[in-house]
């Protein structure tokens, strides 16, 4: 017992060492243990880290719902805003001081239902910031409510007999609005998130990712761990994100690649 | 000396030039040092067809208001101004064109719709500026030069103004202008040599610093630019956008930026992105823009965010009355939106206000770390008036955010409980200082709490910063010879010119009535308000707007039921509608 514990006490004073932590404020994060979340918390507080932004230069800017909290759990400067209006906030913070790094991150309700409106205008106006919109096809601060994203038929206390509305498309959304980059990820590969974001950050222009995850709290049959594992896979190797007719010929024809889709300098 | 209190109109069809000859007459007796006050009516809804109307009152006094009357009407299109003749005074005078290409019926001539004693002068302004110029386009400036022959102004007044208009347009367009103005004048002064009306020369007025006319618009638009504004996130709406076309030309020359979004709500968003961030921003709108705004106004005052957000207010609920005016949105800005939501609302009510209060709404918007609305209304975006080019001195212009001390580095509270209820904030880029600002309720480190002590401290915290900005904020203008009073009016906005006027008019019959100029709507000067309401026996509250909103708000300060005088026209008071309520009320005390 007293080995295990040294050794303990030995991985945080090297974890502490290498600062891999200090950006983490903290605040643990309140989402429910097992969250897709935490992958995409841990993919971007990597990204920071690798890039070396000094903490006090980041800004999360966040909407409502779980993924809205993200920016508590940072030691970032944050703005949690209300619901759907990540995005103008976001702009407008990075237009007044452009030596800041700025994320807006926010859910599938959050982006696509309430501020729907603004994610064009963020794609064609191209101002200089990061956007992830965590997709779990459902409302998760709201205990499950079907979102833009849900599939159709799924069933929830808000739609018993199964919902009737097509899913909405954000990767395919991103390319058709001209956004500049484009990503899509999935929180069990937080990996794969932080080199995206890595590449995406330092893109001049609007970055969008779109993260599928999970609420394993609220949703038992569709989108959940098992089945995104099975779905979810990289894109093609020869796939040229420059080539805005291979992005869309890609997004059209498979769900689940993911990887950067679109890329233009 | 005698006084001159003169209004004088132009009528047309669009394309006739109308709304250029009626800015003349500004520009021009504001040259000869005349006080003027101007207000177009166009159909803002379809371009290229319909009536133009510009009014000029034209006085060697201060002018708050326009008149109820015309004097002196310049008619483009006879068919157009029949419908003026109703406002025409008696012994008012009107100008038409004697000879233009398409002749009315008998019947439908100016002529046979004026009263009798109305003053007829047929000039051929058609004529003349085709035969002095080989085209009819100058026609309305022949028409102005008539106006100055008959009615002495002097003739290098306009000679100037026509100079400053058209000199960029090329030489050959000046001297159309120009010429066309001569003949005019040339035209008028032999023709009616014995029937000349040389008022304005009579008055001996004497041109004091220079002026410029200067639409409320406009006002803010320089104000906004002068304090240092560096991004106008807006969308356009009706009377508003004038702001954020005049920023477009002029901000990216001063390193700023306008960036028009895809609706309000974007707007205001953005706006506080920029001054989280630390950088002056604004938004300008009208009602509907407004409502779509509030929730994110909240979030303003609870996140304790600066903002500048400017209302133009038009008329009625949802689209209602575009291009009218109204004061209805009080409600709205004071109480729009979730929970207590108190926020500061400065409300100018002439040119010279629209102006420094929109200088100072950055620095209170810092200063206070809340959203700061200030209330205008269509009659005052877009009438002008001419004014002493206002500047603001560095002293209006300084940051008014307060940062946090070095020593505070790591233990910051962002939202500390201080007596004032302001609390030192750190801008992103601050080493040490990073917080979250939410709108959930928080504590002082900014962390959500949701806790009964919390909610209870921090919104006393939010409202006590506001009753602090009173000292700040401007302050209640009275305008009275002090003693008791028999009638007190209390009027805010664009309304007080006319309160002013029906007050002068009560004045010189000797009446004992006064009135109190309302600037802050919140929070208000209960003090101030209170010890003028003392010294009445009636207060009246006058405003634009059916449900007496200001008087709402304030009228309980009262001893009894104050009496309110609404009006939802989509025009403004005349001061002679108030004047005859001070009138009734007075009667009513005396039986
Ligand atoms: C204007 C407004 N409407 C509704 C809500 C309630 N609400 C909070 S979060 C949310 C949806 C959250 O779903 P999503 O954006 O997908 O985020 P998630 O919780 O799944 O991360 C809703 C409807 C709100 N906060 N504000
Ligand atoms: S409710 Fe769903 S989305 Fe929200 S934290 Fe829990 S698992 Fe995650
Ligand atoms: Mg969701």
């Amino acid at each position: 017992m007293k080995t295990a514990a040294t050794s303990l006490a030995e991985q945080i004073r090297h974890i502490k060492e290498a600062k891999k932590f200090d950006i983490r404020s903290g605040a643990l994060p309140t989402w429910c243990p097992g969250c897709g979340y935490f992958g995409i918390h841990q993919g971007l507080n990597a990204c920071i880290q690798e890039l070396g932004l000094a903490h006090h230069e980041v800004v999360t800017v966040s909407g409502i719902g779980c993924a809205g909290r993200y920016p508590f759990f940072t030691s970032n400067y944050g703005l949690h805003t209300v619901h759907g209006r990540t995005l103008p906030v976001a702009q407008g913070v990075k237009l007044a001081n452009p030596d800041l790094t700025v994320y807006a991150v926010g859910g599938d309700g959050d982006g696509l239902a309430i501020g729907g409106g603004h994610f064009p205008h963020a794609a064609r106006r191209n101002v200089n910031i990061n956007y992830l919109m965590f997709d779990n096809s459902i409302y998760g601060l709201t205990k499950g409510q079907p979102s833009p994203s849900s599939p159709v038929g799924m069933k929830s206390k808000a739609s018993p007999f199964g919902t009737l509305d097509k899913p909405l498309n954000a990767t395919l959304m991103a390319l058709t609005y001209g956004a500049s980059f484009v990503a899509r990820l999935f929180a069990g590969d937080p990996k794969g998130i932080t080199e995206a974001l890595i590449e995406g950050t330092q893109h001049e222009g609007f970055a969008f990712f779109h993260i599928y995850s999970t609420c394993l709290t609220f949703d038992k049959a569709y989108k959940t761990w098992a089945h995104l594992k099975q779905w979810v896979h990289p894109i093609p190797e020869d796939h040229d994100p420059a080539d805005l007719r291979r992005a869309f010929d890609l997004v059209l024809g498979d769900d689940f690649s993911t990887g950067i889709i679109y890329r233009r300098e | 000396m005698p006084k001159v209190d003169i209004t004088v109109e132009v009528c047309g069809m669009a394309g006739d030039g109308t709304i250029a000859a009626g800015g003349l007459v500004n520009e021009a007796m504001s040259l000869g040092g005349f006080s003027v006050l101007g207000f177009d009516s166009y159909p803002a809804e379809i371009r290229g067809f319909g009536r133009c109307v510009t009014r000029s009152r034209i006085g060697s006094n201060e002018i708050g208001a326009l008149a109820d009357e015309t004097h002196i009407l310049i008619s483009l299109d006879d068919l157009q101004s029949r419908s003026r003749v109703p406002f025409l005074a008696r012994d008012s005078a009107v100008l038409f064109d004697s000879k233009p290409d398409t002749l009315l019926e008998e019947e439908q001539s100016l002529a046979a719709v004026v009263e009798p004693g109305t003053a007829l002068f047929g000039i051929p302004f058609t004529y003349l500026a085709t035969a002095a110029t080989g085209t009819s386009r100058g026609r309305n400036l022949a028409a102005l030069g008539g106006f100055a022959a008959l009615f002495g102004v002097q003739p290098e007044w306009f000679r100037r103004v026509i100079t400053r208009k058209f000199q960029s347009k090329g030489e050959k367009v000046l001297e159309v202008n120009l010429k066309s103005f001569d003949a005019g004048f040339h035209y008028a002064l032999e023709k009616f040599a014995d029937r000349l009306r040389p008022s304005f020369a009579a008055a001996n007025v004497v041109a004091g610093p220079e002026k410029v006319m200067l639409s409320g618009n406009q006002a803010i638009g320089q104000a906004a630019l002068d304090a240092g504004l560096k991004l106008y996130f807006g969308y356009p709406i009706t009377p508003a956008t004038p702001i954020m076309e005049f920023l477009a030309k002029y901000l990216p020359a001063k390193g700023g930026r306008v960036v028009q979004m895809e609706d309000e709500i974007a707007s205001v968003g953005a706006v506080l992105g920029a001054f989280y961030a630390g950088a002056r921003a604004m938004t300008a709108t009208s009602g509907p823009g407004f409502a779509l705004m509030t929730e994110l106004i909240t979030h303003g005052v609870m996140a304790e965010i600066p903002a500048v957000i400017l209302n133009a207010q038009r008329g009625g609920p949802s689209t209602g009355l575009p291009t009218k005016t109204e004061q209805s949105d009080l409600h709205a800005a004071v109480f729009g939106g979730p929970g207590d939501s108190s926020r500061i609302v400065i409300a100018p009510s002439n040119v010279a206000e629209c102006y420094s209060f929109t200088v100072q709404s950055f620095q209170l918007a810092e200063k206070y770390q809340t959203p700061v609305i200030v209330l205008t209304d269509f009659y005052l975006d877009n009438r002008v008036e001419n004014v002493v080019m206002p500047v603001a001195s560095e002293k209006e212009k300084t940051d008014g955010n307060l940062y946090p001390d070095e020593s505070l580095q790591g233990s910051y509270h962002r939202y500390l409980d201080t007596e004032s209820g302001v609390s030192p904030r750190s801008l992103p880029g601050m080493e040490g200082f990073a917080y979250v600002a939410t709108g959930l309720e928080h504590t002082e480190r900014a962390q959500p709490d949701y806790t009964p002590e919390i909610h209870t401290k921090m919104t006393g915290k939010r409202h006590r910063k506001l009753q602090y900005a009173l000292e700040d904020l401007p302050v209640p203008v009275e305008y009275s010879d002090g003693g008791q009073l028999d009638v007190g009016i209390i009027g805010w906005g664009s309304t007080f010119g006319s309160i002013q006027e029906a007050v002068n008019m009560a004045r010189e019959r000797g009446w004992k009535v006064a009135a109190l100029k309302i600037t802050s709507i919140f929070p208000y000067h209960e003090k101030e308000i209170r010890s003028f309401m003392t010294k009445c026996r009636e207060i009246l509250i006058t405003e634009l707007n059916y449900e007496g909103q200001l008087a709402n708000l304030i009228g309980h300060l009262h001893r009894k039921e104050v009496v309110r005088l609404n009006q939802v026209t989509g025009v403004p008071f005349s001061p002679s509608a108030i004047f005859s309520k001070i009138e009734a009320l007075l009667q009513a005390g005396v039986s």
